[in-house]
């Protein structure tokens, strides 16, 4: 053998003090590129959701008008009915349609208690937090 | 300018009249039948193996039956998992026609009211004969929310029925105007390219209403799918009310 005789064992013949900083060296840096590959993939899968969440977003908006509309065509037509059937014309059909208002703003309300558990749900929480209110 | 309202026309394809009443088989009436053709067929089809280890058909089968099965049982509980067949098929029969619709060409029979409003009413009605042969009278405590103050309860009782006599008009509303209203946006600004090219040194912006109908398919595709997820989702939250009236 042309090599001096190595006492550390076959396994660390070539470990110099050099070759071991310059291989923490390469692992810190492997680390870091890792770091940032990870925070790389969760912000993008953050902004899938976010998009995701938006194209629910104009759903829900179309939602949201419909329940308060639906309502208010509801009670205008009950209490335009009733003022044919039993000739008071405009009263009951203005109640009504307040009524139908007030309904209208219950639905919305209903909705969005449902929305918010779903979107919840569905993000863990990410997207859609409450955002504080001044009076709070 | 292409008319953007004329891909919603109905023409008769094979005029039949019975007393008087039109019932022509109409290219609305073509695509439903197509639907529930392509629906049947993709259900015969794919599940005809029946393997204990599903192949791709079979997978997408029963992904699509988890999920409105999830979704009911999620809603309504055990209960209401006895009705998973008219859940199941209202889901697949928008979907279906809804994604039919994205076809270039293809009717949208969806984007007609008379046909939502149908679906809708066909929900109203299974949720009162539900509710009232579940629950009997016990039913009508539905519009009785508990904890009101006796002096305001017949205004709450009242707002409490309209609220729920207007659920089968915003349900039928939403899913019409969805698809109204992309298709009627997709067909203008297909139509701006079409005036664009034929309008001299303009024909050099004709790429920018190009890229937003793209945009658009995109997200018409997406909306396709959110509105049957939207109309089941309902569906179910309604038959959970005629399951349990309480609340």
């Amino acid at each position: 053998m042309s090599e001096p005789a190595d006492d550390r064992g076959p396994g660390r013949r070539q470990t110099s003090p050099e070759d071991t900083a310059a291989f923490e060296g390469r692992l810190s840096e492997l680390g870091g590129r890792l770091d940032k590959i990870k925070a790389q993939r969760e912000a993008d899968a953050h902004a899938d959701l976010d998009a995701d969440m938006r194209g629910r977003g104009m759903a829900y908006g179309m939602r949201m008008a419909a329940e308060l509309v639906g309502a208010v065509i509801v009670g205008g037509a009950i209490g335009w009915g009733l003022d044919k059937w039993l000739g008071s014309t405009p009263w009951l059909f203005l109640l009504f349609f307040v009524l139908g208002f007030a309904a209208g703003v219950l639905n919305v309300v209903r909705a969005y208690e449902g929305m918010q558990k779903e979107i919840m749900v569905r993000t863990g929480g990410r997207i859609g937090n409450k955002v504080p209110d001044d009076e709070d | 300018m292409p008319d953007p309202i004329h891909q919603f026309e109905i023409h008769p394809i094979l005029p039949i009249k019975i007393f008087g009443w039109d019932i022509s088989f109409t290219n609305s009436s073509l695509f439903m039948l197509l639907t529930v053709v392509l629906i049947t067929a993709f259900f015969m089809l794919s599940m005809r193996s029946r393997a204990l280890v599903p192949g791709r058909l079979q997978s997408m089968a029963e992904v699509g039956y988890e999920f409105v099965g999830n979704m009911l049982r999620e809603s309504t509980g055990h209960a209401g998992m006895k009705y998973f067949p008219l859940v199941f098929t209202l889901f697949t029969f928008i979907f279906v026609c809804n994604m039919l619709g994205m076809i270039p060409g293809f009717f949208t029979v969806t984007s007609h009211i008379v046909v939502t409003a149908a679906l809708a009413a066909l929900v109203f009605l299974t949720v009162l004969a539900v509710g009232f042969a579940k629950n009997g009278i016990r039913f009508l405590k539905l519009f009785v929310p508990s904890g009101v103050p006796i002096l305001i309860l017949p205004l709450v009782i009242l707002i409490e029925i309209i609220s729920f006599l207007s659920r089968p008009i915003s349900h039928s509303v939403r899913l019409f105007a969805n698809m109204l209203a992309g298709h009627i946006t997709l067909k203008v600004f297909g139509g701006f390219v079409v005036m664009l090219l034929g309008a001299g040194t303009f024909a050099a912006l004709s790429p920018l209403p190009l890229l937003m109908a793209v945009a658009l398919t995109a997200l018409e595709v997406l909306v396709a799918f959110l509105q049957a997820y939207v109309f089941t989702m309902l569906t179910c939250m309604y038959l959970n009310d005629a399951l349990h009236p309480g609340h």
